[in-house]
């Protein structure tokens, strides 16, 4: 394992720790006192939820149109937000299973914030087609079961259906894939805990784990099989998504190009809220040791390089636009997004995501942690107004100039995806609180891989 | 405690493994190890072997059947509907389906073996045989009534690498 010890990266967990430090001081936030800020930051999220969930109660109450959509645009901030959460929700997989693959064995350091900030983010995507129907407390007409009404089937060849598959499939999966990663963290604070209740909680959770070879034999095999098959999941999932655009006849939206230049879009901002959520666990919980300057720049550098994917992406349907010589496609482009009424929110998406992450080449941006963090925020931002720039434009000039119409959110939209940023903080709030931020047991076995400590290392063939 | 377990315990991973080597070369196993994180000479050394990702290539293959099979009673048998003249049986746009389903089914199935054979769910009450073993120490468990006459080669292996837990 001679890659660890190379320029290229840095020692994966600093400070020379015992594997008894590495389980305390990760352990340390949900044995200390809650923090100020912690509760400060809480009430604030649920107080966005709660007005969020005002919102909803309006949105349900009156139907949709308490939203500020229309005839023409019938897609508004829902389907943005939604494609937007969903996209951020792809890191958590994406993180833990392609690196998995890769064998890169920082991601221990990373894997479990992303992997619990994906099932909170699924969650707050999935709330919006849910509302989007109109009559949620319907919703379940959408299984495949056998009914009185025929039975009528659902469409099978819908996108919308195969998005509901994909995105419910793609929650339980990861969210079982999370879950099964911190059984043996909770067996650890079980045995750790000195008070009975905790004890007794974390006790449960654990689902009885000791740790004994038995168990560590399947869980290994449960990890390949779970891995290997998520992988295909997590392309799959955010393809389909982006059917629900490119199968429909729409100018902006029928290309090819849709399914891979979605896939590395939620990647894409999937790894920048990431890199928001690990830049705060340093600043807050001071977990310089384990995510360390290198972790950091890893980040950045797969960062500079999607940020690459996309500027292409972004060049490519401008190109295709023109050489297709459709004039209905070069209308969208040109006359609609580039120069036209919703020029702001191109221009917005192009400098966010294809030119400002291209700062991570210098390393002095690299360090700098507020610098950091600031870009992941702009990305994140970025990717927003790209799904707004997909969504709203397409549908809002079309091939009838008679049916053109342009739209701006309700408060009461604006009110729904406050919501659900609530309910993301405050997810990722008691997610820091009370679950591991870092995976114990995964860290522990890659601390082997830091310099040797003692002189046995040398026979038992680990170099 | 059972009066006939011998538990030795170690402080880091490779004087686990050396101890363990030596005790394979005289013979001696022990019944079962805990540790921290999953050592793979442990995991090899016990002989054990798991076959949870045969299982899940059989969930998955009759999980695809299962699902293809469904999609085309639903849309040819049960209540064919015309859309603009193409086939009842668009094989092509199941696949969307069944790919997604599938991973489903083989997660949740897999997921289900693995608590039935390695015996974790929830609200199992466990008897820990060393706190530090999910923590910071490697614990190995013998049973005094089979180690014969190996007892003092034993005892002499885990106080060389580790000691021996009173």
């Amino acid at each position: 394992m001679l890659m660890y010890k190379t320029e290229i990266r840095g020692p994966l967990i600093a400070g020379d720790k015992s594997l008894k430090q590495i389980s305390e001081e990760i352990i340390a936030p949900i044995e200390a006192k809650t923090p100020w800020w912690w509760w400060g930051a809480f009430l604030t999220s649920l107080g966005m939820l709660g007005f969020g969930l005002y919102c909803m109660y309006l949105t349900v109450n009156s139907g949709i149109g308490a939203w500020g959509l229309n005839n023409t645009i019938g897609w508004g901030w829902a389907i943005v937000n939604f494609v937007w959460w969903i996209g951020i929700g792809h890191a958590g997989t994406a993180f833990s299973i392609f690196l998995l693959i890769l064998r890169q064995k920082w991601r221990t350091a990373i894997n479990r914030a992303a992997e619990a900030m994906t099932v909170v983010a699924v969650m707050c995507a999935a709330l919006f087609p849910l509302l989007h129907m109109g009559r949620p407390w319907l919703f379940f007409f959408i299984f495949p079961y056998p009914n009185t009404r025929g039975p009528l089937w659902v469409n099978f060849n819908s996108p919308l259906f195969w998005d509901f598959v994909a995105i419910s499939a793609y929650l339980l999966i990861s969210a079982s894939f999370w879950y099964f990663g911190m059984v043996p963290d909770f067996a650890t604070i079980r045995d750790k805990a000195k008070s009975k209740i905790k004890k007794a909680v974390y006790g449960f959770f654990a689902f009885g784990w000791t740790g004994s070879s038995r168990e560590w034999l399947r869980y290994e095999g449960l990890s390949f099989v779970l891995g290997g098959i998520a992988a295909v999941l997590v392309v799959s999932v955010h393809s389909i998504v982006s059917t629900d655009f490119a199968v429909s006849v729409e100018p902006g939206w029928h290309t090819t190009i849709f399914p891979p230049y979605f896939v590395v879009g939620a990647i894409f901002s999937g790894f920048a809220m990431v890199l928001t959520l690990v830049t705060l666990m340093r600043a807050l919980y001071k977990m310089n040791d384990f995510v360390t300057n290198s972790h950091i720049d890893a980040v950045c550098r797969i960062l500079i390089f999607i940020s690459l994917i996309m500027g292409t992406a972004y060049l490519t349907e401008i190109f295709i636009a023109w050489y297709s010589g459709s004039e209905y496609e070069m209308y969208m482009i040109f006359h609609t997004r580039i120069f036209g009424e919703y020029a702001f929110q191109f221009w917005a998406m192009f400098i966010a995501n294809a030119l400002v992450p291209q700062l991570f080449w210098f390393k002095a941006v690299r360090r700098r942690l507020w610098v950091v963090f600031l870009i992941s925020i702009i990305i994140n931002i970025g990717m927003w107004f790209e799904r707004f720039n997909i969504v709203i434009t397409s549908l809002s000039r079309d091939y009838l100039p008679a049916n053109w119409a342009n739209y701006s959110p309700s408060w009461i939209e604006v009110g729904v995806f406050t919501g659900t940023l609530g309910l993301f903080i405050a997810g990722v709030l008691l997610f820091f609180r009370f679950i591991p931020m870092i995976a114990i047991s995964e860290i522990k076995s890659v601390a082997k891989y830091n310099e040797p400590r003692h002189d046995h290392l040398k026979h038992s063939g680990h170099e | 405690m059972n009066n006939n377990l011998l538990i030795g315990v170690f402080p880091d991973e490779d004087r686990l493994v050396e101890a363990f080597e030596k005790m394979a070369s005289k013979g001696i196993k022990p019944v079962e190890v805990y540790t921290p994180y999953p050592v793979h000479e442990i995991l090899e050394g016990m002989g054990k072997k798991t076959r949870i990702s045969h299982a899940a290539f059989f969930y998955g293959l009759f999980g695809a059947l299962g699902v293809l099979g469904f999609l085309y009673y639903a849309a040819v048998i049960s209540w064919p509907l015309n859309f603009g003249g193409k086939p009842f049986n668009t094989f092509p746009s199941f696949i969307v389906v069944a790919l997604v389903a599938t991973i489903l089914i083989v997660t949740l199935l897999t997921l289900f073996t693995f608590s039935a054979r390695a015996q974790i769910y929830p609200g199992k009450v466990v008897e820990v045989v060393h706190p530090g073993a999910t923590d910071d120490k490697f614990v190995m468990v013998f049973d005094k009534t089979r180690l014969g006459d190996n007892e003092t080669v034993l005892l002499q292996i885990i106080s060389e690498y580790g000691e021996i837990e009173k």
